[in-house]
Parts: C-alpha cells; sequence; structure tokens
C-alpha cells in the first residue's frame, strides 16, 4: 500500500479516537454543569487540560480564583475544546482532520466510511456553542458519540481487511494509549493539587471509561484510588485499559508486518515490548504511578515517530536525476 | 407527459423528432415512454436521478475570481438516444481522426515530414507553447502519444462537426459512467428493453489500454495514476478512475526516481512503476525539466519516460495536437497520413494570424465564436449572436492585440435533445464527448459524455458556465 495512503488512515484512526474521547470528556463535564459542586466541575476543567497538556486559549486556569468561578467560564472552555478553530484538537477540527485525511484514501475505504464520516462532518460545521448551550450539551456530545461509534461500525462490517484496515486499527490504538495515559496521569497530578479525596474525581473516571460496572463487580462499592488506577492500566477485558491498547498494537503490527526499515521496524517492536514491559512489571511495583503513566505517553510518542519512520517517511537514497535523455 | 409546446425550428437538429414532428424510428420507445407517463411520475424520476447523483457526492470546482466552488453538475433525466448504425459510422470517423493525430506526433517529434512538405507552416507547430522541445526524438510505447482522447462532436442540419480534440489530460469519463448508473435505475424498464450500449466496462476497456502501454517485459505492469491532489476540479474523477483500474493514486511526492527508474513509495518499500496515467498538465510533471517550481511531479520522471522505463499516457507534448491552430489542419493531417477523407468534418476555422481570417473575424464578430487559442473549458470565449457591443470591443482590441491568441468559427446551430426543464419538456443545446482510447488497438466505448446549455437558447454548454448534462444511449440494432 503507497505509504501517503497508509499515513492518511492511520491518521483517521487517531483523530477519530481523538475526537471521541475529548467528546465523552465533555459530555461528562457538561453533566456536571447541573448538579456538581463548582469546585468539582473546576477538577474537571483542570483534568481536562492537564491531560491535553495546554492552557485554556482564554486564560489560565488559577485555582487562587476559585470562589470567583462562574459558568459562564464553562461556557467559553466548551467552545474553546469543541469548535475554536484555532484549537488544533478542538473536537470539530478532529473531524475536519480525519474526513480530510478521508478524502485522500476515498478509494481505500468502503464507500460507506466516507458517507458516514462525511455527513457527521458537515453536520458539526453547522453547530456554534450557543446552539447546543441554550438546550441540553451533553445531548450534543452524546450524538457525536454516536456517529463516532456508528462509523466505527460500518468501518467494521465493510472495509476490507488489508493493510488500510491495519493502520486505521494502529492508529486508534496508540492514539487510546497515549489519551488514556495523559489522562491518568493529569488526574493524579489534579487529585495532589487539590489536595480533596473526593470519590467523585474517580467515579467520573471509572464512568468515563465503561469500567463502573466491572469495578463494582471486582472492587466493590467503595472507591479506592489505587484500584481505579490498577482496573484502568491492567485490565486484560477491559477495552479502555492500557493492557489492551498494549495488546491491539501489537497485533497490528503483526498484521502489518515490517516496513522497508527494518532498524526502524526493529526499534518499533522494542519499543512496544518496552511498553509491555511497563505494564507488566513496573506498574505492580511502582510507587510513582504519576511517573510511570508519564513514561508511558512517552513511550506512545516515540511509538509514533517510529511508525512514521518504518513505513511512510523511511529514507531514500536517490541518485540525482539528470535531465532530458536528449537535446543535452 | 405531453411534449406540448416541444419547439421544432427547422434550421435545427433534434435529437429525437424529425422535422416533421414524428419521433425518429430509434426514439420511439423513448417518446412512447415519456408520453404515457404521468406528468408526476416524470418529474418524480428528474428528483430521482438529481438526488441520487447528489447524494453520490460527485463534484467539480468552479474557479471564480477569488474563490473556488464545489458544485454538482445538474443531471437530466431524459436519455439522448442514437442508433447503433449511426454509432458505428462516427466511431469510425473517431478511430481515424486519432490514428492521424498520433501519426502527426510521431511525425513533428520525430523528422517533422508534414512540415517540410509545406502542410502545415513551421511557427504553427514549433511556436505552439504545447510543442515540447525536450520531447523530440523520443518514441512513444507502441508509438501512441495520445493513448487516450475525448473528442467533443457537435451536430447541426448537415451533420457531425468535429469542435475539439482534447488530448491532454480529458476529463468527464466519470460523469458518463455516474450519469448512466443514476439513469439506469430511474428508467429501469425502458433500459431494460432498449438494448443499450455498455458504459460501464470503461473501467476495464481504460485498464487494458493503459497495459498495452507498458514497457517491453512488463507483462503484468504496475499502473498508478498520478493526480494533482484533493484540491483539484477533478479529484473526485481521479479517485473514482482509480478505483476502476485498480491503479494506486499517487502524487507527485509519492514517487522516486532512482537511476531512472520510477518507484513509488510503499509500506512495503519501493514499488517499481510500469504506467503512470497522469492527470497533470505537462508544465507540472517533472520540475528538472518543465517547471521548476511544480511539487506536482517528480523530478526525473522526464527521464525516466524517454529511456522507455516508464510510460506516461498521455505522453507529454501531445498538447501540440489539440491547440486550437493546429486543429484547423487535422482534416489535412488525415488526407496526409492516411490518404483518406475525414469521415468526420471540422468546423470551418479562421486563423486570425492571417491577415485575411483577421479581417473576416473583425468585420463579422456579431455572428462568430471566438476562442482563445491556450484556453479551454469555455474562458476566454465570445459567443458573437449573444454577446454585447461592449464585449465586441473588448474583444476586437485583444485581436487587434495579438492576432495568432485567436481562432474564429462561424456560430453553429447545436442540435437540440428533449429535456426535463422546470416540469416540461423543452429542446436544450447538446454537445457530444466521446472518449477513445488507443493501444494495441483502438477501444471506443459505445456512450459519451452528453453536455447540456441549460438556459433557453444558450450555446454554453460547459459546467463552469451553466451547463448541465445527461445520460447518452446508443442503441443496438434489433
Amino acid at each position: 500500500m503507497l505509504s501517503r495512503s497508509a499515513d492518511s488512515l492511520y491518521w483517521i484512526g487517531r483523530y477519530l479516537e481523538r475526537a471521541d474521547h475529548l467528546t465523552r470528556l465533555m459530555r461528562q463535564q457538561t453533566e456536571s454543569l447541573v448538579d456538581s459542586p463548582v469546585r468539582d466541575i473546576y477538577f474537571g476543567w483542570h483534568r481536562i487540560y492537564g491531560a491535553l497538556g495546554r492552557t485554556p486559549h482564554p486564560g489560565p486556569l488559577d485555582l487562587e480564583e476559585d470562589d470567583s468561578y462562574t459558568l459562564a467560564d464553562s461556557y467559553t472552555l466548551a467552545d474553546d475544546l469543541t469548535f475554536e478553530d484555532t484549537t488544533p484538537d478542538s473536537i470539530r477540527n478532529c473531524f475536519a482532520e480525519a474526513r480530510e485525511n478521508a478524502r485522500q484514501v476515498r478509494h481505500r475505504i468502503s464507500a460507506e466510511m466516507w458517507t458516514c464520516l462525511n455527513r457527521s462532518y458537515l453536520q458539526l460545521q453547522g453547530v456554534a456553542i450557543q446552539h447546543i448551550w441554550s438546550s441540553s450539551p451533553e445531548q450534543f456530545y452524546a450524538g457525536v458519540e454516536a456517529d463516532i461509534d456508528t462509523f466505527r461500525g460500518v468501518s467494521s462490517s465493510t472495509m476490507y481487511r488489508d493493510q488500510g484496515w491495519h493502520f486505521i486499527r494502529l492508529g486508534s490504538f496508540l492514539e487510546r494509549a497515549e489519551l488514556v495515559a495523559s489522562l491518568l496521569s493529569a488526574q493524579i497530578a489534579a487529585v495532589r493539587l487539590f489536595d480533596v479525596p473526593a470519590d467523585a474525581y474517580w467515579t467520573s473516571l471509572l464512568r468515563l471509561y465503561h469500567a463502573f460496572e466491572a469495578y463494582q463487580k471486582g472492587d466493590g462499592l467503595a472507591i479506592d484510588a489505587d484500584r481505579v488506577l490498577d482496573l484502568l492500566v491492567v485490565n486484560p477485558q477491559l477495552p479502555d485499559s492500557l493492557s489492551v491498547s498494549v495488546l491491539g498494537l501489537n497485533r497490528e503490527f503483526s498484521s502489518i508486518g515490517a516496513g522497508p526499515d527494518r532498524t526502524a521496524a526493529a526499534q518499533a517492536r522494542s519499543q512496544l515490548d518496552y511498553m509491555s514491559d511497563l505494564l507488566r512489571s513496573s506498574w505492580p511495583r511502582t510507587t510513582d504511578r504519576h511517573g510511570l503513566l508519564t513514561e508511558f505517553r512517552d513511550a506512545c510518542r516515540r511509538l509514533h515517530d517510529l511508525v512514521g519512520d518504518t513505513y511512510f517517511d523511511y529514507p531514500v537514497v536517490t541518485h540525482p536525476a539528470r535531465t532530458s535523455a536528449f537535446n543535452q | 407527459m405531453k411534449f406540448d409546446g416541444y419547439d421544432l425550428d427547422p434550421a435545427i437538429y433534434d435529437e429525437l423528432f424529425r422535422s416533421s414532428g414524428e419521433p425518429r424510428p430509434h426514439g420511439r420507445d423513448l417518446y412512447d415512454t415519456l408520453l404515457e407517463s404521468s406528468d408526476d411520475y416524470v418529474n418524480a424520476v428528474g428528483e430521482w436521478v438529481t438526488r441520487s447523483f447528489t447524494h453520490e457526492g460527485i463534484t467539480f470546482t468552479v474557479y471564480g475570481d477569488e474563490e473556488a466552488d464545489e458544485r454538482i453538475i445538474p443531471i437530466d433525466c431524459i436519455p439522448r438516444v442514437m442508433a447503433g448504425s449511426e454509432w458505428r459510422s462516427l466511431a469510425q470517423g473517431l478511430e481515424q481522426r486519432l490514428a492521424a493525430l498520433n501519426a502527426f506526433l510521431r511525425d513533428v517529434y520525430g523528422s517533422a515530414r508534414i512540415v517540410a512538405d509545406g502542410v502545415i507552416p513551421p511557427d504553427m507547430v514549433f511556436g505552439c507553447p504545447h510543442y515540447r522541445i525536450e520531447m523530440r526524438g523520443f518514441e512513444a510505447p507502441r508509438g501512441i502519444w495520445a493513448a487516450i482522447c475525448g473528442t467533443d462532436l457537435v451536430r447541426t442540419t448537415e451533420g457531425f462537426r468535429v469542435l475539439e480534440d482534447n488530448l491532454r489530460v480529458p476529463s468527464g469519463v466519470s460523469y458518463m459512467i455516474a450519469i448512466r448508473k443514476a439513469t439506469k435505475s430511474a428508467m429501469r424498464r425502458l433500459y431494460r428493453r432498449s438494448r443499450v450500449g455498455d458504459v460501464e466496462n470503461y473501467g476495464l476497456v481504460l485498464s487494458q489500454t493503459l497495459r498495452d502501454m507498458a514497457p517491453d517485459g512488463r507483462d503484468d505492469p504496475t499502473m498508478a495514476l498520478l493526480t494533482p491532489g484533493v484540491y483539484n476540479s477533478a479529484f473526485y474523477e481521479h479517485i473514482f478512475l482509480a478505483r476502476q483500474i485498480g491503479a494506486e493514486l499517487v502524487q507527485g511526492r509519492d514517487l522516486v526516481v532512482e537511476d531512472s527508474y520510477v518507484y513509488m513509495r510503499t509500506t512495503t518499500g519501493l514499488r517499481r512503476v510500469d504506467v503512470i496515467y497522469r492527470r497533470v498538465d505537462d508544465d507540472f510533471l517533472d520540475p528538472l525539466v518543465f517547471r521548476p517550481d511544480s511539487l506536482l511531479g517528480a523530478p526525473g520522471l522526464l527521464h525516466a519516460a524517454q529511456l522507455g522505463n516508464v510510460s506516461l499516457v498521455n505522453a507529454p507534448g501531445t498538447g501540440v495536437a489539440d491547440d486550437k491552430s493546429v486543429y484547423a489542419f487535422v482534416p489535412d493531417m488525415i488526407r496526409y497520413y492516411l490518404g483518406e477523407e475525414p469521415l468526420i468534418p471540422n468546423v470551418d476555422t479562421y486563423l486570425c494570424r492571417r491577415p485575411k481570417d483577421l479581417e473576416y473575424t473583425l468585420d463579422n464578430l456579431e455572428r462568430l465564436v471566438v476562442k482563445r487559442v491556450g484556453e479551454s473549458g469555455g474562458y476566454g470565449m465570445l459567443v458573437g449572436p449573444h454577446s454585447t457591443a461592449k464585449e465586441r470591443n473588448r474583444f476586437a482590441a485583444l485581436l487587434r492585440a495579438d492576432p495568432a491568441g485567436f481562432v474564429s468559427q462561424p456560430t453553429l446551430k447545436l442540435s437540440r435533445a428533449p429535456c426535463l426543464i422546470d416540469g416540461r419538456i423543452e429542446p436544450r443545446h447538446v454537445d457530444l464527448r466521446p472518449y477513445i482510447l488507443s493501444g494495441s488497438e483502438t477501444r471506443i466505448v459505445p456512450g459519451a459524455f452528453c453536455r447540456i446549455a441549460l438556459r433557453e437558447g444558450s450555446l454554453v454548454v460547459n459546467s463552469s458556465q451553466g451547463g448541465g448534462a445527461k445520460d447518452f444511449w446508443v442503441l443496438e440494432d434489433e
């Protein structure tokens, strides 16, 4: 498969995963606006921006100004993360990027996938923050989530299982691993900063990753931060857990096969082994879970670079081309 | 639906009716079907065709003064029909013409006998901006410079005329197929009865032609379609055709020229490319030879093609044969190279570079169509009878300033075909672009891209200028 096409497919996977993650966070956050204490809402914003690793466009979140916090700020922040053109990872921009990548490889995905993605993209184009804020923002986010779920279902049932499919999946798993690791480490940092052991902060995390029921089944009703983290990091049955993502990455790499650059391919393999080791061996023993999650996230970013080196941008040595064969 | 008030002008050929008002024999079934259907039904079919086309998202881009605009071409649901016997003689004429054009290309990039023999003036060939001096001495695979040609035909009461040959990167073939799909399912019963020539196998035929063009010894050639990218007005067509012919859709940056062989960058390493169906203009193919600022091609591509390591289809430099001035000499080429009389005549053409022709053109601006030599797509054109005095004055000044930049032709009364306009059947002017493919043999699918001038009385069919399109059925004889 053409490297550029593979690259585009990989980015479709990444951008939709990114859109999905942020949409889920936003749904939860806008739900919390209805009945949560101001401090919890504030915590939520802090966690989201912490995971994204940046400050909001409208200005930094300042804990000292806690008291003056108003719902109006949430409006601005939601706009920043959902519709703002200059926010590269805003939900709408993620859709636009995914769709643009899909447009380039329309012949490589099923017609149904294109139609589905194009429709969601077009719908999002016509919406602005004031439209969703006046009624029920959480319903809007739930709708976007459903669109992404539909796309996944349509992809799964219509796309030919060639390399292209595996590149989409590779992008999805890598993006998911990076996002979950970022959010978990942002969670630990935010909990430390706020210095209040609130169960709500941890249950929201469980709900975000569809893990609440699983937690209750295995660990009972009492919320324990370490057990929550164990579930989200190493549980082999939870779709969003880091372990499942790493397993997925391993599977997709095997399906795609070694790329033309053997050195980079070997490095990517060992990087992936290193990530597995972090979860399997280091996680149970570490005393610095925040540090380990950060290390895991950085490992994801290195793996991303290696994917590019292995399949997309591998070096090609060319001899200087000559000009015209005739009339020299 | 009745044909009430359907205008039959004896000076204009009607594709469905004889001047007596009787439907032509091959159109009888279509006529009866329309006549027997209720207005509601025909209108519903019209809407259905438009809607199914819209949903496919088949767009083209119109370039205005400031921004590009994605549009969907308006599709008319009533097919234009032609008898198989008529089509076959037309196809013969098209084959003849392309054979002569390829002979001309071989000649002018070789010993240029036609120029030496005084059939065509040297400056018209060698001074043509589309003549590529870099290609002199090049021998195209199988001697075929232009393997893919889209010829614009019009019909008057005197018969068919060739309006233009498109030998560089003719587009529109994806519409031909998409329109067929939509029309066929909207008019399923009529279609089934009518034994219509198949156009949906165009991809297969194109694929076979491209294979024929592969370098010697490459029996299972790897093919790629080279596109300028998503911002090109025909990007949809590039995607469509790449899928149809099973070729990779590549951009310049996907190609690597190594030791004069062309490779594409794939996830398993470099893969040699044997045939490139290029939809990028000559100027942008190779920055080492043509425009140095081009990022759309690949450095070294032309050299690889010259050595025969890769086949570029069509070959660079074919534009000299579809130049609007050189066009005037195509009938002479047919006589010169093939020793035959042209089966499909040209439209009379005045070359404004000739003082006499310029004078005639200036004197008759309100009756002529004036075309700029380097332009296509209906841009830079004056349609005399539909022009204002101000426009004519502007063109007169342009003509005097650069006579060689213009040709003029009489305004033709293009034939008309019935179209569904605002719930009524009315005649509109149409043209026809069949596609001729030339490889180890000449292949023409029985069909064409049929464009309509939707505005009443208008003669301009270009999609960028308010034109639409409809299906074109070649009916097999009983």
